[in-house]
């Protein structure tokens, strides 16, 4: 996949419900729903979360066909992950779900069993639901809106300044990237993974490597001109102007959002103070 | 000349415009690097060439800056990237980030040219320490608050991370500071006229 197409921000907030909210908003929700799909490995919360954020998804109108193709690589990815976990240990969910039951022989030595497979659906929908969760925030978010929420949440100003800066200039670095790439492939460079050996492949990455670091931090100085030609850092709170009052929308996803952490704070009860002795629940255990 | 500063100014480095900007620029190219540029060894665990901001990060601005710039940069790794969130990781690379990132402290100043063979040697040092410090203690730490059922995965992700990790700063980023450093030694030639 292209790289460049795969990292696309907003610079102009749309137009769909989502949008629309404010940043306070959206950064609360988003961080509502991921610090839950950390929290739990419970199929009852994780599954209604991966539908929702699926209809979030669709309700921003992305570009289906770029999405399909990210979805596809990163379910791919996971898969990945989880082979290795069960080629490394077969047995990995037993001890997490409680109960072995086996499903098939693969071999001589590999054994499939229902807990490790119920485990492992529910780690790769765990992940797919993050991913979905985090590609509706980008899709759906300003960097200054990102920067007004994390600074509704009191997070410094300046630290707010620094993610919302290093988030609009991802795909800023990412096409110089691509470029770098692309003319050292022009000069003869052999990127092709199956045709260079490990050490030519390090060697490589330095030879991008130098000229992206260069480009990179010479920005600074334009960019830190710039912001105190504008007479930023002179104050000791700041005010974001796209930061637009809360509309009955926001007042909406309040609710939600509280509710969300209210299951958050539950989640965390239950794990902290009444741990069972499985960490992932199954049917039927 | 600048004037001397102190341990604490330096470990906290000045955060003015300049650094904002390079701390963000520097996330953004750590979370760049993360996701593309590395060469992949072990489940979510790669050669990864974005170890090489830290250490140029604290060359020009210091420890908590580097810091910052790895943390910051896991996250929105992790964010762009789609595998999930792992905050323990990010904790850990801005731990190996401020050991790392001790550069300015013990007098090399990258910005200034100044890098010799004194500096390599505690530079390695720092990366062994603070390799083994982040991912074999404090992000299996932060693995068993946040992630219970993931701990056996750190530990294999962890020991890989050490090497690949240590290797990259080591094999990689000696030299290239050694060559920024340079590089910049050019532009910082002029002598006061008495």
């Amino acid at each position: 996949m292209e790289l460049t197409k795969r990292l696309f921000i907003n610079v102009i907030p749309g137009t769909t419900f989502l949008d629309r909210l404010t940043g306070r908003t959206k950064v609360r929700l988003f961080l509502a729903f991921i610090l839950l799909l950390i929290a739990t490995w419970d199929m009852r919360i994780i599954l209604p979360i991966f539908v929702v954020s699926l209809v979030g998804l669709a309700s921003i109108r992305p570009n289906w066909r770029l999405m399909a193709g990210l979805a596809g690589f990163i379910a791919l990815t996971n898969l990945f992950n989880l082979l290795l976990i069960w080629l490394v240990e077969q047995g990995y969910g037993d001890t997490l779900v409680g109960g072995s039951h086996v499903l098939v022989h693969v071999g001589r030595h590999y054994v499939l069993t229902a807990e490790t497979l119920w485990y492992f659906a529910v780690r790769f929908l765990k992940f797919m639901a993050t991913f979905l969760v985090s590609i509706t925030f980008i899709q759906s978010i300003t960097p200054s809106e990102i920067a007004a929420g994390l600074y509704a949440l009191h997070v410094p100003y300046k630290v707010a300044t620094i993610v919302s800066i290093a988030f609009r200039y991802i795909p800023e670095i990412t096409r110089d990237f691509s470029d770098i790439k692309i003319s050292m492939q022009a000069r003869g460079m052999e990127l092709d993974s199956r045709k260079t050996n490990l050490f030519k492949r390090l060697k490589q990455n330095i030879v991008i490597l130098v000229p992206l670091i260069i480009v990179s931090f010479d920005r600074i100085g334009n960019i830190a001109n710039a912001m105190d030609l504008r007479g930023y850092g002179n104050g000791k709170t700041r005010t974001y102007y796209s930061e637009h009052e809360m509309t009955p929308r926001d007042h909406k996803m309040r609710v939600c959002y509280t509710l969300l952490y209210v299951a958050l704070a539950a989640v965390l009860v239950g794990r902290i103070f009444f741990p069972g002795p499985y960490v992932v629940w199954a049917p039927w255990i | 000349m600048k004037e001397k500063k102190s341990i604490g100014k330096l470990l906290l480095g000045t955060w003015d415009t300049k650094t904002i900007v390079g701390v963000a620029i520097g996330a953004a190219l750590f979370g760049v690097l993360m996701c593309f540029g590395g060469i992949r060894i072990f489940s979510n665990t790669s050669l990864t060439s974005a170890m090489i901001v830290i250490p140029v990060v604290a060359g020009l601005f210091g420890p908590l800056p580097a810091a910052l710039a790895a943390g910051i940069g896991n996250v929105l790794a992790d964010l762009i990237g789609g595998w999930g969130f792992w905050f323990d990781w990010s904790i850990g690379n801005a731990v190996l980030g401020f050991i790392v990132g001790l550069l300015p402290v013990y007098g090399a100043r990258i910005d200034e040219g100044i890098f010799t063979a004194k500096h390599i040697v505690i530079y390695i040092i720092t990366v062994v320490v603070g390799n083994v410090v982040a991912f074999g203690m404090v992000t299996p730490l932060f693995t068993y608050f946040f992630y219970s059922g993931e701990l056996a995965i750190t530990w294999m992700q962890g020991f890989s991370a050490i090497l690949s990790n240590g290797a990259v700063l080591i094999v990689i980023g000696a030299p290239l500071l050694y060559l920024l450093a340079k590089r910049n030694a050019k532009k910082t030639n002029l002598e006061e006229d008495k």
